[in-house]
């Protein structure tokens, strides 16, 4: 095994450079080459350029700035010693095929005995690369295939030669799930292997098939999009994304590699509309427009598409497809439907859905391979077989022949079946063999899917339950609507929190498996109880909140936050009051109440003045911390990555960070029972706030904002509520205060916001546009 | 035989001392809108109604409206006459725009004359109402060119108006909708359909009328959303502006029908008739959205108007017929019986109507000051805010005021005994005559829909604000008042109640729309009661200031009407909370074969 400790990346494009900040946020030192351009006086031009670009890119390729000092920057011609120390060397400049078997022969006299070396190469079989190179090479060699951008991207397909030591598959794979958090998924040799061979054919159909059928590009996007579970761009907005123009090269190469029959021959046509778009420099987000464009002419942004008879942009209108809105019933309800929309899904899903199943075990071993491809490498929500089940395989079958349209063998091997069953509470899938395969998780990874498939509820209603995790280990899941939380998920912690002692549980971990942890409260909820002034409701509501994450912090056993993705607002709060988080790397915190003109009421403002007073990096005395948490709240900071969590002091240093999304209830679940040894609740703090003094100082702040034009009049409102709050109200600095009496300001704040039209005008505004209103 | 007085005392009350009416009159274009102007208004108002409308009110329902051969009607004896006088004396553009002729006064001004004229003679509203409604629609959408052509017409009330919605096969689903229209060349448009139920759709009183048509364009989307507005006169007019060659459009056979007789109910039929659009093509639920919503407030004013009547016929009756001794001992010797006022159930009947009648005046007066402040306040804000009131309170009065308005001019019957089932005592007449105001511009059902499906979850509940906030901060402040204790007490209660049971549908309505749809009559009533609770305990409050001064009568019977309120019809909110809670089980889990 080849333990990865350095890593050296060479081409400094948008994939290396992103591959080479992804080494940095899993923390180790990388070295990022590209050449040097003819006539260049700073010969690392291109490696230099590429790191700044990496701290300016949105979304951020790098979890935290600072973590682009792990890489090194070089170029070819002066540094390729450099990667002598370098455990994986990763090849990923342009993909021509002489460049880079050139610069393998390079490699290959400077790297180190049993280092790795492997290409992010999308399109050119390892045959070919590795055509008559030493066997010490191939031994060592492999491609590993990153998707953009890949930080996010979860999916790293890994192809391995004939040659290639099954060492080296082990540590790359081992590495890039527990390190990189990677959903690693074994690839033949084939073209475009799993998800490009699937998602391009995919896309091939949806964009022919929206021409053929009339769709208008809002249309297909919105039966591609959710009624198929897949992201909201659909097609037309992943192509501009993407880059239209990329498109002819992605066909060209499919169609110099793919086997004599193959679908995607068929199907492909060259578009001289598509074709014209880029010759006239239409090639998405990054040239003058793509099938959408923001005209800004008027001064406003106006969301326009192209219209795909004309080619003319016009303001962007909704589908008012009818088969959309009986997509929600299911997808069978989408291709049964009767209009344009249900017919072109059906042409869409049976060219792609039959493509994929022909393909195993030519492209795969495995359906959940496949699946697993297109979920993490075009997040699609469900995988091609997950659809099937959801068409049922057998009804697929009929209607394809109905069609006259060709069965995939496996799907006429499933017959009646579906792809995945549930058998004695165990999870099996459909093999080429004609058998079914438990399917097995690697060590270290648990789902709280298989733990709800197999095991009973210990508690729970509509918003939350209980799960054993075995080990006197409880789960507590939020499954509410984006997991905001309400009065029923506090009855379900409330249950916990007796549950488990009386039970011989001995710890709990909060944790989901929610696109987001928590969203917060359940703002439409609480703008409705406003609207009717049930202030009396409301003020219960409120204080039921404070009291339950109180409970929670100060149970007789260790309470662990396992978040991943957004734990907002009551979201970040809950955690807040956890005896320790284990945070999936990709989350993101914030107390973000002033956005829609509130404060944290349920304990935010408290947790986070004792952050800031407990942290020994900081001075001491009141107002520091109290100015800490002004700014953080104020500003409603969200933390980009768990790493930023903990410059705003949301994760503690002895909170802990999973790279990998499907080891994180593991390795909470290994924290809980850490802690429960010999676990005492913590001891009720004193708080020393600085009082009038020193709320002066923060409202005049905001004055001075709001005299440059940077507050808005609500900001101000809402500020000085939470100046409140944070200063103590009339305390004096000599005298300390409880959690209470810091709890009481915090009721008292929410409650005067919530009659204001101004915050109102906030919540209203952010249910409705999903955006803040500047007030 | 019935009399009418207009309640005059009673109007300046809600206009000046309960709300503020300086605020109105501080609105922009309402400068010489002074109090000493509307107090004059309004005594004019109720000349005309008590001396002109009400004399022909039990006439114009014996005669009926006659239908010609040939397409003609005409109006029973009289209303030529009397909608002559009405017209030229500008009332029909009371609160129109000066620039079309109108008199540009508030609409809560309007909305007072309107209960005077149904109080008076409600067929005879029907025609001016709906030359209102039109000129409204064609104000708020129509081009340049018919607003110049058709509003000074309709104001100064040469030319009347009409709605035509309904077809045989669509009433409430407007969406089943068949007339079409096709375009000419000239940018007119060729109208041919067949409607029904159309009031005022032909008559005499006016030399032109002017039809507001719902038709389907020939590219229309199918469903309401392909349905569009035109204009179409009987006679298309001339270039100087009178009515020229008559258009396609024909009166072809009267309804006969249970009440409101003297009002004209046709079935009309369009062939090519001549048109214009009105607004955008396809956009014409939306204009009518607007004529709707306004007219609904009309038609609930219709109940009220009615109610009025009912009560000072009741009233007047009960103290005059003389029939047996009060149950505590005789109180008029010198007469052969005791009038029937003693009796404390004729007693609790006439409270209950005058409760209810003067509750629900203030409740139009409230809505009514919104529609102005609506159109006029300088602020956005200040607009926005009395356009969601409107919205959230227009299905409320419209179904409240109607449903009170035939339970009250019942109750008015009953005071008369079997006197009352006689026509020529004029009471049955407004039994009949209150039916259909339930009924038309969206049935009361479907208002209780509106409320709950549409006014109560918009904006996540931002036009209930507008209701829910200063009656909550009204009770907060005057809880510990002790003279207003009695009021504010129950209508603290009743107010709980309504904010408990609309947190309940939205909530259950959200999950299940039955639910919602299930409760929404009993809630729709719950609200009107706690609003008139609320009204109620503001008007005390206002007549507690008056203690031994003048006027003192009126004000003690305000205090004392409003104990009334409180105490026997507000707790009714108990009850319909509980069926509220109940759920839609009943009535959803029974079979429908075992109907």
């Amino acid at each position: 095994m080849t333990d990865i400790r350095k890593v050296g990346v060479i081409g400094a494009g948008v994939m290396g450079a992103g591959i080479a900040a992804h080494m940095a946020n899993a923390g180790l030192p990388v070295v990022l080459l590209d050449v040097v351009p003819d006539g260049a006086n700073a010969r690392n031009v291109l490696s230099d350029t590429a790191v700044a670009r990496l701290l300016k890119t949105n979304p951020a390729p790098l979890m935290h700035k600072r973590n682009a000092r792990r890489i090194v920057t070089g170029n070819i011609e002066d540094d390729l010693n450099q990667l002598g120390e370098c455990d994986w060397i990763i090849e990923a400049i342009i993909e021509n095929l002489d460049a880079k078997r050139d610069l393998y022969a390079r490699i290959e006299t400077e790297r180190k005995t049993d280092s790795i070396v492997s290409s992010n190469t999308s399109t050119i079989p390892l045959e070919k690369l590795t055509e008559d190179l030493p066997e010490r090479f191939c031994k060592d060699f492999a491609i590993t295939h990153f998707f953009n951008p890949p930080r996010y991207m979860r999916l790293l397909e890994i192809v391995a030669g004939p040659q290639t030591r099954p060492d080296v598959l082990q540590s790359l794979h081992s590495f890039a799930d527990q390190t990189l958090g990677k959903s690693v998924v074994t690839c033949k040799d084939t073209p475009g292997f799993i998800a490009n061979r699937i998602g391009i054919l995919w896309m091939e159909s949806a964009v022919r098939f929206a021409f053929e059928d009339g769709l208008t590009v809002e249309e297909a996007d919105a039966v591609i999009g959710r009624p198929m579970g897949i992201p909201k761009t659909g097609v037309f907005g992943l192509m501009d994304l993407v880059g239209i123009d990329l498109q002819p090269h992605v066909a060209a190469s499919m169609l110099a590699t793919l086997p004599e029959k193959d679908l995607y021959r068929d199907l492909h046509q060259p578009s001289t509309f598509i074709n014209q778009m880029i010759e006239t420099g239409f090639t998405g987000r990054k040239g003058k427009g793509g099938f959408y464009r923001l005209n800004t002419e008027s001064g406003k942004r106006v969301k326009e598409s192209i219209d795909l008879e004309t080619g003319e942009y016009h303001p962007s209108t909704p589908s008012q497809l009818e088969s959309v809105a009986a997509g929600r019933q299911g997808l069978r309800a989408l291709v049964n439907h009767p209009d344009k929309g249900g017919r072109y899904a059906w042409r869409v899903l049976s060219h792609t859905l039959s493509y994929a199943a022909s393909l195993v075990p030519e492209i795969a071993d495995t359906i959940q391979d496949v699946d697993e491809a297109m979920r993490a490498g075009y997040a699609w929500k469900w995988g091609p077989f997950e659809l099937l089940d959801q068409l049922g395989p057998a009804w697929f079958s009929n209607r394809l022949q109905q069609e006259g349209m060709p069965v995939p063998k496996l799907v006429t091997a499933v017959g009646e079946g579906n792809f995945y069953r549930n058998q004695d509470s165990t999870l099996e899938s459909f093999g080429h063999s004609g058998r079914y395969n438990t399917i097995s998780r690697a060590e270290g990874v648990l789902l709280l899917s298989d733990i709800k498939r197999e095991g009973d509820r210990i508690a729970g209603n509509s918003a939350a339950s209980a799960w054993d995790l075995g080990d006197q280990v409880l789960c507590l899941e939020f499954h509410t609507k984006m997991n905001s939380l309400d009065a029923e998920v506090f009855k379900v912690i409330g249950e916990v929190i007796t549950l488990i002692p009386a039970k011989g549980f001995q710890a709990l971990v909060i944790y989901n498996e929610g696109n987001n942890f928590s969203v917060g409260v359940n703002l439409g909820q609480a703008l409705f109880a406003a609207n009717l002034a049930g202030w009396s409701e409301i003020g219960k509501s409120v204080k039921q909140g404070q009291d339950i994450y109180q409970a929670l912090k100060y149970a007789p056993f260790p309470v662990v936050g396992a978040p991943s993705g957004m734990a907002l607002g009551g979201g970040c709060e809950v955690l807040l009051h956890c005896d320790a988080i284990q945070a999936h790397a990709e989350t993101y915190l914030g107390l973000v109440e002033v956005g829609v003109g509130l404060v944290p009421a349920w304990g935010g403002c408290k947790e986070m003045l004792l952050r800031w007073m407990n942290n020994p990096k900081h001075p001491q005395g009141p107002m520091a911390a109290v100015g800490k948490v002004f700014e953080a709240i104020g500003m409603a900071n969200v933390s980009r990555s768990a790493e930023e969590a903990r410059d705003l002091l949301f994760l503690r240093p002895t909170d802990n960070i999973s790279m990998n999304r499907d080891r994180l209830l593991a390795d909470a679940k290994a924290m809980a029972r850490r802690l429960a040894v010999d676990y005492s609740p913590p001891t009720p703090p004193e708080i020393r706030l600085p009082g009038p003094s020193g709320r002066a100082a923060m409202t005049m702040a905001v004055r001075d904002l709001c005299k440059a034009g940077k507050a808005t009049s609500h900001d101000q409102v809402v500020t000085s509520q939470l100046a409140y709050v944070l200063s103590g109200g009339e305390a004096d600095p000599t005298v300390p205060v409880n959690e209470a009496d810091v709890l009481r300001l915090e009721r008292n704040a929410i409650m005067a916001l919530l009659k204001t039209p101004g915050t109102l005008a906030r919540m209203e505004h952010m249910l409705e546009s999903g955006k803040p209103l500047r007030n | 035989m019935a009399s009418y007085s207009a309640p005059l005392r009673d109007m300046r009350f809600v206009y000046h001392e309960l709300f503020d009416s300086s605020d109105i009159s501080a609105l922009p274009g309402f400068e010489e809108a002074t109090p000493d102007l509307i107090d004059a208004v309004l005594e004019e108002a109720a000349k005309v109604c008590e001396n002109e409308l009400f004399p022909i009110n039990r006439s114009g329902d014996e005669e009926g409206c006659r239908y010609h051969q040939g397409g003609e009607v005409t109006t029973p004896s009289g209303f030529r006459e009397c909608y002559r006088a009405y017209a030229e004396a500008g009332w029909i553009g009371l609160s129109s725009d000066p620039q079309y002729g109108g008199q540009g006064l508030p609409a809560a001004i309007s909305t007072l004359l309107e209960e005077m004229v149904c109080s008076s003679n409600i067929a005879f509203g029907t025609y001016v109402g709906l030359s209102r409604g039109a000129y409204r629609a064609i104000a708020a959408f129509g081009n340049d060119t018919l607003k110049t052509r058709y509003l000074p017409k309709l104001t100064s009330g040469e030319w009347s108006g009409t709605m035509c919605l309904t077809e045989p096969q669509c009433g409430t689903d407007l969406g089943l909708l068949r007339t079409r229209a096709e375009p000419n060349a000239d940018g007119s448009y060729r109208v041919t359909g067949n409607k029904i139920f159309i009031s005022a759709g032909e008559h005499d009183l006016t030399e032109n009328i002017i039809h507001l048509v719902l038709a389907r364009l020939p590219d229309a989307p199918a469903g309401v959303r392909g349905i569009s507005l035109f204009l179409v006169p009987k006679f298309l007019p001339n270039p100087d502006g009178d009515p020229g060659e008559r258009n396609g459009v024909l009166c072809t056979a009267l309804e006969n029908k249970m009440g409101i007789k003297a009002s004209a109910t046709c079935a009309m039929s369009f062939d090519q008739a001549t048109g214009w659009l009105i607004g955008s093509a396809h956009k014409g639920m939306q204009a009518m959205f607007v004529m709707m919503n306004d007219a609904r407030l009309g038609v609930g004013v219709q109940g009220l108007g009615l109610s009025e009547s009912a009560y000072q016929a009741a009233v007047e009756y009960a103290r005059e017929r003389l029939q047996g001794r009060s149950v505590t001992g005789t109180k008029h010797p010198d007469k052969p019986a005791d009038p029937i006022l003693v009796h404390p159930d004729i007693r609790r009947t006439l409270l209950t109507m005058r409760a209810l009648t003067e509750g629900n005046r203030a409740m139009a007066t409230w809505i009514a000051r919104h529609l102005d402040l609506r159109e006029r306040a300088e602020d956005e804000t200040t607009r926005a805010s009395a356009n969601d009131f409107v919205q959230l309170m227009t299905p409320i009065a419209k179904a409240f005021f109607t449903d009170y308005g035939f339970d009250i001019t019942n109750m008015g019957l009953q005071v008369y005994g079997g006197h009352g089932y006689i026509r020529e005592n004029g009471v049955e007449q407004y039994v009949r005559d209150s039916r259909i105001a339930q009924i038309y511009e969206g049935a009361n059902g479907v208002q209780a829909l509106d409320l709950v499906g549409r006014k109560v979850p918009a904006h996540t509940g931002r036009y209930l604000r507008q209701f829910f906030h200063p009656v909550q901060s009204w009770i907060e402040s005057h809880a510990f008042t002790p003279a207003l204790q009695p009021f504010v007490m129950p209508l603290a209660k009743a107010f709980g109640r309504l904010q408990l049971a609309t947190g309940h549908i939205a909530q259950v309505g959200l999950k299940n729309p039955n639910e919602a749809a299930a409760a929404s009559s009993e809630y729709l009533r719950l609200f009107g009661l706690v609003a008139l609770g609320y009204l109620w305990a503001r008007m005390v409050e206002v007549a507690l200031t008056h203690e031994n001064g003048a006027d003192q009568g009126f004000y003690d019977a305000k205090v004392a009407t409003a104990r009334h309120y409180m105490e026997r019809i507000l707790p009714q909110t108990g009850s319909l909370f509980a069926a509220i809670m109940a759920g839609a089980s009943t009535m959803m889990d029974f079979p429908d074969e075992a109907f």
